[in-house]
């Protein structure tokens, strides 16, 4: 009884009317624009921490696209997967912000660039 | 569900002697702290047969890669093992020593060291045996993670820091572009498994009924591209190669060795995993000559052309040893690409046909030969007029090492000149099958070119081989000595025995177990989601 209210608790009603007019294609519009944003910040900007945000909204953009996909085709495969890619970018934030620190501590500094030692 | 934990005994054992690992490096007793390595040499070694005994064959094209891949891991990771040992905090225990600096239980033994290193281990493990796209990423970053921390702290230098920085920035950047990739396959088939029994709808006979119909969709097939471009981060491939010799060089040696094994073969077995959903047979039931579908096709062979040139035309110049091995490894990668090019071939084709095997193969016998030549390179090092001790990195460390250290000199030579593929050692019979694959199915311009790469790779072999064996010990004020860690001579004497003879060894037999190949049925349209049902202009269901 529980089990079967909390299908139908889960299931993906229909959409609202008023937002009808928003498919698939938008979805991955914004996910594409995201995942490029992304892409563009991390080669451009030195900054150690937004070059990781901008990893960040790389992971995000795959996010959206997914939940989007996972609607489309009407299973829960894909929302499954973001809970997963969720998990990931926390722990690879833990990681990030741990390296940042312990380079912070060395040099005083954020900026990449300033980390330059090995070359050739 | 409860099929797929029987097939994860190995890697049960493997995350479960982590943990133990973690708790042991916490006692307060010194001895039990030192159980850490053994520990893990151990249950590497019990993974390793409990994976040869339990692993059942699996669904899909590839029936036997978890075997093969799960046992090649465990073993290499037992090499791995004795070369990591004592890796963690030497300069900090001979400060110690020297009286330099107080005594810190939690920074003298790196019990988490261990723990990552099984960790990852687990992850390239998990990957051979992937049958999921969730769980394929899981694997890879599985892998993948621990190995930032391993580079962090296996020196106390800013090199490791530096190094360690961009590993994890261009491995987050990796990451995000396969997974993408991973999230464009998903949206072009509608399901992320893999493979699955015959008639249940997987990614497999999905693309293969789309091959078979209207053709893979362009949103499938850009998943596909852009999960491989993601993937040559791990295996060091050209676009994404920049990081490898930065990260070795600033890496300890040991280490070094360790990111030049695991991650690459991770990453082999999930490009074999994703190559083999998308099908060896070509995009049109009229193109069915064996080939990747079209522009994946291309983009594979582009990038294993780039790969070797690039690894091998920059190895040339180096001075630094470590420097030239990175790029040695890049060039590798390369050579083990054209077997997926090539493809495992018509069926029952012999080993000589199957790229696959050959791939596989090659893993096995890069991880060994590769082994060889990092287990030297930590087992020296530089001391300074001043007193401070340094890894030896620069070729000249290795003048006349045949003279004063024959073991370690031999092993270094029998270990480049199997790199460089010359007959009678290990090297040669990896080779082989790459060069015969890539024949038989009519990859011309593949072979010449990588007949030339292997070429102009001699010439740096051969330059540390003629170091070692042929000039004179340099007398300068900067000595080099064996580094006290007496397990690392043993981990280059077990590969250099392993690259004489592990060749007269019936291990392509094995290989080609693991590369056999069987052609995934197309899927009825009736019995899943229809495959061409993605149309980005659709609107969403309701």
């Amino acid at each position: 009884m529980i089990g079967g209210t909390l299908v139908t608790l889960l299931a993906q009603g229909p959409i609202p009317a008023d937002m009808g007019g928003v498919t698939l294609a938008h979805y991955l519009v914004v996910s594409a624009v995201m995942f490029v944003l992304g892409l563009v910040g991390f080669m451009v900007r030195r900054n150690l921490i937004i070059m990781f945000l901008c990893t960040e909204l790389m992971f995000q953009a795959a996010g959206i696209a997914l939940i989007a996909f996972s609607r489309f085709h009407m299973n829960h495969t894909g929302q499954t997967f973001v809970i997963f890619v969720l998990t990931v970018a926390a722990a690879e934030a833990a990681m990030a912000l741990a390296l940042v620190v312990l380079l912070f501590r060395r040099k005083e500094t954020l900026d990449g660039a300033a980390w330059r030692e090995l070359k050739g | 569900m409860i099929e797929k934990i029987g097939a994860l005994w190995p890697e049960i054992i493997l995350f479960a002697a982590a943990c133990i690992v973690m708790v042991v490096g916490l006692s307060p007793t010194a001895a039990v702290r030192r159980l850490c390595a053994p520990l893990a040499g151990a249950a590497l070694i019990v993974a390793g047969i409990v994976a040869w005994f339990t692993t059942p064959a699996a669904h899909g094209p590839l029936p036997m890669l978890p075997l093969f891949g799960k046992t090649l891991v465990a073993g290499v990771g037992v090499l791995l093992a004795l070369l990591l040992a004592g890796t963690p905090d030497r300069e900090y225990e001979s400060a110690i020593a020297r009286g330099a600096t107080g005594y810190d239980p939690i920074r003298a033994n790196r019990a988490e060291f261990w723990a990552f290193f099984l960790f990852s281990l687990t992850g390239a493990m998990l990957c051979a045996g992937a049958d999921d796209l969730i769980w394929l990423f899981l694997a890879l970053e599985l892998t993948s993670l621990p190995t930032y921390i391993m580079v962090a702290v296996s020196t106390g230098r800013n090199r490791s820091m530096e190094a360690a920085v961009k590993y994890f920035f261009l491995g987050a950047l990796g990451a995000a572009v396969f997974l993408y990739g991973f999230t464009l396959l998903y949206g072009g088939t509608g399901t992320t498994r893999l493979f699955a029994p015959a008639g249940e709808p997987s990614i497999a006979s999905i693309l293969a009924a789309q091959a078979a119909g209207p053709g893979i969709n362009a949103v499938a097939m850009t998943g596909l591209v852009l999960s491989f471009l993601g993937v040559c981060f791990k295996i060091a491939a050209v676009p994404m190669h920049f990081y490898t010799p930065d990260v070795y060089q600033g890496a300890s040696s040991a280490v070094a060795g360790f990111l030049a094994f695991v991650p690459k073969a991770a990453g082999f077995f999930t490009i074999l995993i994703l190559a083999g959903a998308a099908g060896w047979w070509g995009s049109s039931p009229v193109d069915a000559g064996g080939s990747l579908p079209q522009p994946l096709h291309q983009i594979v062979l582009i990038v294993a052309i780039l790969t070797m040139s690039v690894g091998n035309a920059l190895a040339v110049v180096q001075s630094s040893a470590k420097r030239m091995l990175a790029y040695s490894s890049i060039a590798h990668s390369g050579y083990m690409l054209v077997g997926v090019v090539a493809g495992p071939g018509p069926a029952n084709a012999p080993y000589t046909s199957n790229g696959v095997a050959a791939v596989l193969f090659y893993l096995l016998s890069y991880g060994v030969m590769n082994l060889g030549a990092f287990a030297v390179l930590a087992s020296l090092e530089r001391r300074r007029a001043d007193g401070s001790a340094d890894e030896a990195d620069d070729v000249n460390d290795l003048k006349g090492l045949c003279a004063t250290r024959p073991l370690l000199g031999w092993t270094l030579v029998l270990s480049v000149v199997g790199l460089l593929g010359l007959p009678p050692l290990l090297g040669f019979w990896a080779k082989l099958p790459l060069f015969t694959s890539a024949i038989s199915s009519n990859e011309i311009g593949l072979v010449i070119v990588l007949g030339l790469n292997s070429a102009v790779a001699a010439y740096y072999y051969l330059r540390l081989a003629s170091v070692a064996l042929l000039e004179s010990p340099e007398l300068t004020n900067d000595t080099v000595r064996s580094s006290p860690f007496p397990a690392r001579a043993v981990a280059g004497l077990a590969s250099a025995v392993g690259i004489v003879l592990l060749a007269a060894w019936p291990l392509n037999q094995w290989a080609m177990q693991g590369g056999r190949y069987q052609r995934v049925e197309p899927l009825k349209a009736a019995e899943g989601t229809p495959p061409a049902r993605v149309d980005a202009g659709a609107p969403a269901a309701r």
